[in-house]
């Protein structure tokens, strides 16, 4: 058992779409680039009670942005990666590679 | 204010999101679907977080997320349904009872509603159906409404009217089709220019009629329903343009209708009504249902005060024959579905009154239930259930049975809707939409809301009492059972009372005498083409040729021809004038003439009341005569002797008739309508009849049953003339059953709606008074010990029963007072109030209730004092 507890497969996505964002990370596009690189539809309901279960968790903060007229008058709710979110995804990348190693013939 | 459901430190960013995208969505999806997406959002995602809250509760604690957030409530749905169908497969007769109520209710209910909603719902099969209006005449004098219109009304009308967009007249009639195919007798409608544009149908090939068509020298031009296209001319594509035989005369088809076309008479062919010299100074015959469309932007109002101005302005240019009609301009709908909404809605009612006594009936088991459940239900609640989980564990086997029933009752309305459709009365056939009853989505919709609304009404008040905050005592559940008791006692009155009264109305109307002998009458309608039969005194020679043939025919006693038989459909009314009269009467001098041959008195059997019948000798040469009904001599004559008086048919030029006979009043056109004046002529005497004899209908009296007299009076007409096709060959029996058959269809329903609700109050009554003798074994025991006689103790549950009986005949009583009135219009012969009714139901429900106490009653007089205190 490793100091982190293990992270879902939703919320690595979630993590890894916001790290990808930078400084644009917040719903909206967080949900599209999910969509745009998985192709998977996905519920927004989920995008925003995964964002608050992670950081909840703290692996993300937050920090709320500018309110355009477009958005009628609302501010966005930016999100951006704690050191212990990156640590998070580290080490899920390692269990996983550590367990793909070997299985690339069977699975390509 | 959605937003209120969302966790506070979300709310603003989450509805800045929705309202960035959906800028974006508007742009490019249009206002419409970007408000769909919107709010669709906006409520799944209030339903998202509200799962999460509920699920796991915020802050949520640090667990993955393979599960969907929404399983546990899935879950417990699930176990609720196992659990409810294991407890309802163990008691299996509780289950059978409550889905039989349910699903004969809900049934019932879903093919009521599945008429109800094709008929007085759906639209009319016209387009844009709001604008559709008829205008027919009015007789404030006679207290008739919508009546046909005479022909030189109806084209000044369309000539001077400023209100509609078009207006058109119509006649129903019979053409015969010839040709290179069997002569077929084909309904026809002949209709004015506009009449197409007023009801909004467009052909569907060709076109329709043009105004210089109603030119009797251009009339020759005709359009096919659909299905004569179909049936005659296997659906030809090019059929319009060419050429068919309709009364031995070449018609040019000009068009075919749609297949969804729709008018009462459902005529399989439609020519112009040619309007002669003749048709534009006739004012005294009365002929066409005129149908219009009100021009855009005229309300039926101003279209009625435009209508007005013109009835006045006919009433003073002529006096003699419009003093007493003027014009009356009213919505389509009324005239075509108008008579259908009364019963309809009587039956709404009855069936809704079924569905309440099934719901209380179910309520009063699952209450049973309930309480023989108090152990379980106390063991869940000590094991921490909560009052809210109990309450939706017990709804839950509620809407089970529910959804049992609702399915089992929408079979059972489909089997109900199929099987009513079968039977019918040819009378109903032409209701618009009656033949688009069908248990569709719409209908499926209201079934699962009634199925819905029933779960509420029986499952909540159980699992309220069975689940309550202090669990209720058996004394409150059994007061909650007597209410509930009472109630279905109370309603099934009223359903018992409405049924008796329209059976008494019924059996009153049966026991109508025509006014002549109906048995062992058979009648066959005969429409001779004008084209061969051109001259009077030819159609006469074959009705004569005829009427000899089939005389001489063993088995027929006698043989007639009448204009308009009795119960047939033909109808027409002429003005006349008296001879030397000049004082107003207080009636307009309208009848309903007949022409007859002469043995029609005598082959129907109508009695004679003065002077004599016609004769064979009253022919041209002899002197023009006439016999009245009764009705005649006293509205007309009501001080002096009719026969000897003369009368007119003829306005300008009289020729005088003679009055030589008074007969009996005949029910002619159906058993509740009051006689009205008639008088017959003899076809013999051509300037009497002053009309056509053409289309006459042979009433013949014989021994012979239907199937034998048809063939030969079918052979009769044939060998006459090969080419001459006959109507419908009917009893007059069938004709006079007819009449009735809506009333009766109406009249069975009821009965079985009150029989159903009949078995179901027993049955709760019974539920109820055994469940109290079970409870209050005890005390009867120790009672008996005491020395309580056996009487006392059936007293103790009799007194408990006669006060529920009671309570509940006296509010039915009050209920059905109340809702008879409504029954008013539907009742012949008897009045809603009628007190006989009220008691005699009465009586009869206290009788079954007796019934359905006996079995506990007698089991409490029987309770053993030993056992009774042992338990």
């Amino acid at each position: 058992m490793s100091a982190f507890e293990n992270i879902g497969e939703f919320e690595h996505m979630v993590l890894l779409a916001v790290l990808r964002l930078r400084d644009e990370a917040y719903a909206v596009p967080i949900r599209d680039e999910i969509v745009n690189c998985t192709g998977r539809d996905i519920a927004r309901g989920s995008i925003y009670i995964t964002l608050d279960r992670l950081e909840t968790k703290g692996y993300l903060t937050s920090r709320f942005g500018d309110a355009t007229p477009e958005r009628g008058g609302r501010p966005k709710r930016y999100y951006e990666l704690r050191p212990r979110g990156l640590d998070a995804l580290r080490e899920s990348r390692r269990a996983l590679n550590a367990l793909w190693r070997g299985l690339e013939a069977t699975l390509a | 204010m959605i937003w209120k459901f969302l966790p506070r430190d979300l709310q603003d960013a989450i509805a800045g999101d929705l309202t960035e995208e959906y800028a974006d969505i508007e742009r490019r999806r249009g206002r419409v679907r970007a408000q769909l997406w919107f709010w669709s959002n906006a409520l799944r995602l209030v339903i998202a977080f509200q799962w999460e809250r509920r699920a796991r509760g915020r802050p949520l604690p640090p667990i993955a997320d393979e599960a969907p957030q929404h399983l546990s409530f899935l879950e417990t749905l699930r176990q609720d349904v196992t659990f409810g169908v294991r407890m309802l497969r163990r008691q299996p007769s509780f289950t059978i009872v409550a889905v039989v109520a349910l699903a004969v209710s809900i049934g019932a209910a879903t093919a009521i509603f599945s008429v109800v909603d094709a008929v007085l719902w759906r639209a009319l099969p016209f387009a844009h159906a709001s604008d559709l209006v008829f205008v027919g005449e009015q007789r404030p004098r006679e207290g008739r409404v919508n009546g046909p219109v005479s022909p030189a009304d109806f084209l000044d009308w369309r000539a001077s009217q400023h209100s509609f967009a078009a207006m058109g007249a119509a006649s129903g009639f019979a053409l015969n089709l010839t040709g290179n195919i069997e002569p077929q007798r084909l309904g026809a409608l002949a209709v004015s220019s506009g009449f197409f544009e007023a009801l909004g149908v467009q052909p569907a090939m060709g076109r329709v009629f043009r105004l210089d068509e109603e030119d009797p020298g251009r009339s020759h031009v005709a359009i096919l329903s659909d299905g004569l296209w179909r049936r005659a001319f296997g659906a030809r594509p090019d059929v319009v343009g060419t050429s068919v035989m309709l009364n031995a005369e070449p018609y040019e088809i000009v068009g075919v209708l749609p297949a969804d076309f729709w008018w009462p008479e459902r005529p399989d062919v439609v020519v112009p009504r040619a309007f002669g010299p003749g048709d534009r100074t006739q004012r005294a015959t009365h002929m066409f249902p005129v149908v219009a469309r009100l021009a855009p932007g005229v309300s039926i109002e101003q279209a009625r005060a435009d209508m007005d101005a013109i009835g006045r302005r006919l009433a003073e240019q002529y006096p003699d024959v419009n003093k007493f009609h003027f014009p009356q301009v009213t919505p389509g709908r009324d005239i075509f579905v108008g008579s259908m909404r009364q019963p309809l809605l009587l039956l709404m009612a009855a069936v809704g009154l079924l569905l309440l006594i099934a719901c209380a009936n179910v309520s009063t088991l699952l209450i049973a239930r309930a309480t023989a459940r108090r152990q379980e239900i106390a063991i869940r609640q000590t094991l921490g259930a909560g009052r809210g989980r109990l309450i939706r564990q017990l709804l839950t086997e509620s809407a089970l049975i529910a959804a049992i029933g609702g399915v089992c009752g929408v079979l059972i309305a489909h089997w109900l809707v199929a099987a009513g459709a079968a039977v019918m009365p040819a009378r109903l056939q032409n209701v618009p939409g009656l033949d688009r009853i069908a248990v569709d989505v719409r209908v499926l919709a209201i079934a699962v809301a009634v199925t819905a609304a029933t779960v509420l009404l029986f499952g909540l008040i159980p699992a309220y009492t069975a689940a309550g905050r202090s669990t209720m005592g058996p004394q409150q559940t059994r007061r909650i059972r007597a209410v509930l008791v009472v109630g279905e006692l109370a309603f099934s009155l009223v359903l018992l009372v409405g049924a008796a009264l329209l059976g008494v109305s019924f059996h009153r109307l049966l026991q109508v005498q025509p006014g002549f002998e109906t048995t062992n009458l058979v009648t066959m309608r005969v429409t001779l083409p004008l084209a061969k039969y051109t001259d009077y005194a030819k159609t006469v020679r074959f009705y004569e040729a005829f009427l000899g043939a089939v005389q001489h025919t063993p088995g027929i006693a006698s043989a007639a021809v009448v204009t308009m038989p009795p119960f047939g459909l033909q109808d027409s009314h002429s003005n006349f004038i008296i001879e030397g009269r000049t004082a107003e009467m207080p009636y307009p001098v309208r009848t309903r003439p007949l022409a007859v041959s002469p043995a029609y008195a005598e082959t129907i059997r109508m009695r004679l009341v003065r002077g004599r019948f016609l004769t064979t000798t009253d022919v041209d040469s002899a002197p023009a005569v006439v016999v009245i009904n009764e009705t005649s001599a006293r509205r007309f004559w009501p001080n002096d002797d009719p026969i000897g008086k003369r009368i007119s048919f003829e306005f300008g030029k009289p020729y005088w008739i003679q009055i030589v006979g008074v007969v009996a009043d005949v029910k002619s056109r159906s058993l509740d309508l009051e006689p009205e004046s008639e008088m017959f002529v003899s076809y013999l005497q051509k300037e009497v009849v002053a009309g056509s004899v053409r289309a006459m209908t042979a009433i013949v009296r014989t021994s012979l049953p239907l199937d034998a007299a048809a063939p030969l009076l079918r052979r009769a007409v044939t060998n006459l003339d090969k080419d001459q096709p006959v109507g419908a060959i009917r009893s007059m029996d069938d004709l006079v059953a007819d009449s009735v058959a809506a009333t009766r269809m109406n009249l069975w329903l009821v009965v079985a709606f009150a029989a159903v609700a009949l078995v179901l109050t027993a049955e709760g009554l019974y539920g109820v008074m055994a469940y109290l003798v079970t409870q209050r074994t005890q005390e009867i025991g120790i009672r008996i010990a005491l020395g309580a006689s056996r009487h006392e103790v059936v007293w103790i549950v009799l007194r408990e029963a006669g006060a529920m009986a009671a309570a509940g005949i006296g509010l039915g009583v009050a209920g059905a007072l109340a809702f008879s009135r409504a029954l008013g219009s539907q009742l012949f012969g008897v009045s809603p109030t009628d007190p006989i009714v009220y008691a005699g139901v009465a009586a009869a429900l206290a009788v079954i209730a007796l019934i359905a106490v006996a079995v506990p009653s007698s089991r409490a007089s029987r309770v053993n004092p030993i056992s009774a205190l042992r338990t």
